[in-house]
């Protein structure tokens, strides 16, 4: 074998053990769906604050609309955070290693979070969907505030 | 022999030089404590954020500062202690010059220098006056009977004599002076910013030696708890993070409750608690002084 074959060999070698390297796998499929369900809600919240800062109109329909989408969104949340999804093969995650370490707190913190989302979307007119609002950013922050690194 | 003069010698200025040199009580202005405006500033100084009632304390206000919940740093765990009235575990037989020399020059009741986890590097730069309304407020609060553990932290007794080398060479004491070019709002937000709100502690990247590298002040940096990253409060407007000044205000104000969802993590979510407890002129100015960091 010349040195020609063997270089071209050795870069060919290279190039497939990246590639296994950065393909992507469950654990990527997992992130992308979490990461999928946040980007739903924060649509969502970017379709309910300006009503609740008065900027615009209480819109039934369209809060409707955008918690529809956000529930979409977020259907396969309880598979996405099996133990071997700490880490995405190519994807980074912001969520802590305390989403698994305290695994009780974090399935509270989602549970608070389901039921603040329901009574959202259970919200009829302009007064219970402001009550309800204020309990739902909760539920966000404090889950955030435990499960979240920050990022810039 | 001369090996041995020399390490002699370096021990002894190393000593002399760490020494905690403790304000006395003619440094002190004759005030009579103003509880309202140090119930304001214990929440502009973030206090309850680290001395809250640790997990096993049953049976207490989690909103009185008890202390004893653990704070994890790169250089170990601290459990913050208890700032409330009880005279054997809290602050009750502190004197204001005690509570001044802990708060303003990181030096303890018992004169040791104190690890500055405990952000008094910013808090040096508030007035004795305010520190003092401070030490008032909590002496309404009522007396929890709660010892807070010991620092878990390797090597203490040098470490605690190396940080006095370290105030020698880096803590500013100097108070936040007013710029008479800029409005009495801008003036107060960059006396909350950089004094009770104590924002450099993260905002601001460190030197080599771990003081604030102020030549790029509030330019963010590494997570002092050691994941993720701390942003920028430079050009928050200009890079599109926020409207205006008003918007930074809402944003402390209210945080994930109006979809702020920058505010909280990485603690930012206590800080922003603390900021919503705060009068609205306070808010403001502190957004003014921000939104006109570029």
């Amino acid at each position: 074998m010349n040195l020609m074959t063997k270089s071209l060999l050795a870069a060919a070698a290279g190039v497939l053990l990246s590639a296994t390297a950065v393909m992507a796998g469950p654990a990527d499929d997992a992130i992308k769906g979490r990461q999928g369900c946040m980007k739903a809600n924060g649509a969502a919240m970017g379709v309910m604050v300006p009503m609740i800062k008065g900027e615009k109109p209480y819109d039934a329909a369209a809060v409707a609309d955008a918690l529809g989408k956000a529930e979409g969104a977020c259907a396969g949340w309880a598979g996405w955070w099996g133990d071997d999804t700490q880490k995405g093969e190519t994807l980074e995650t912001w969520a802590k290693p305390e989403a698994w370490s305290d695994k009780a707190g974090f399935e509270a913190a989602g549970a608070a979070y389901g039921q603040a989302f329901g009574a959202l979307k259970a919200s009829a007119d302009e007064a219970s969907f402001k009550t309800a609002f204020g309990a739902f950013g909760g539920t966000c922050q404090s889950c955030h505030e435990k499960f979240r690194r920050p990022k810039e | 022999m001369g090996l041995a003069l020399f390490a002699a010698l370096g021990f002894a200025a190393f000593w002399l030089l760490s020494a905690p040199r403790p304000l006395t009580a003619a440094d002190l202005p004759d005030h009579a404590g103003d509880v309202a405006n140090g119930e304001r500033l214990y929440h502009a100084s973030g206090c309850h954020s680290c001395h809250l009632p640790g997990p096993d304390l049953t049976g207490v206000d989690a909103a009185l500062p008890a202390g004893g919940a653990p704070l994890k740093t790169p250089v170990g765990t601290f459990y913050p202690p208890n700032l409330t009235p009880d005279p054997e575990t809290g602050l009750g037989t502190w004197t204001g010059l005690d509570f001044i020399n802990a708060m303003q020059r990181g030096i303890g009741k018992s004169g040791h220098h104190l690890i500055p986890a405990f952000p008094y590097t910013s808090y040096a730069h508030m007035t004795h006056q305010d520190a003092l309304d401070i030490r008032a407020y909590l002496a309404t609060l009522p007396a929890v009977k709660n010892s807070a553990k010991p620092q878990d932290v390797p090597l203490q007794a040098i470490v605690r004599r190396g940080i006095g080398l370290w105030k020698w060479v880096g803590l500013n004491t100097s108070v936040t002076q007013a710029d008479p070019s800029q409005s009495e709002s801008w003036n107060r937000g960059r006396y909350l910013v950089d004094g009770p709100g104590h924002c450099n502690e993260c905002h601001t990247p460190r030197t080599v030696i771990m003081t604030s590298d102020m030549s790029r002040y509030l330019a963010g940096g590494p997570h002092p708890e050691g994941d993720g990253k701390v942003p920028s409060l430079r050009g928050l407007i200009e890079r599109g993070r926020y409207k205006d000044a008003n918007d930074i205000k809402s944003a402390l104000q209210n945080g994930e409750l109006l979809g702020y969802d920058k505010l909280s993590s990485g603690g930012m979510g206590k800080v922003q608690t603390n900021m919503s407890k705060l009068p609205d002129a306070d808010v403001a100015a502190i957004a003014e002084y921000l939104a006109s960091l570029k």
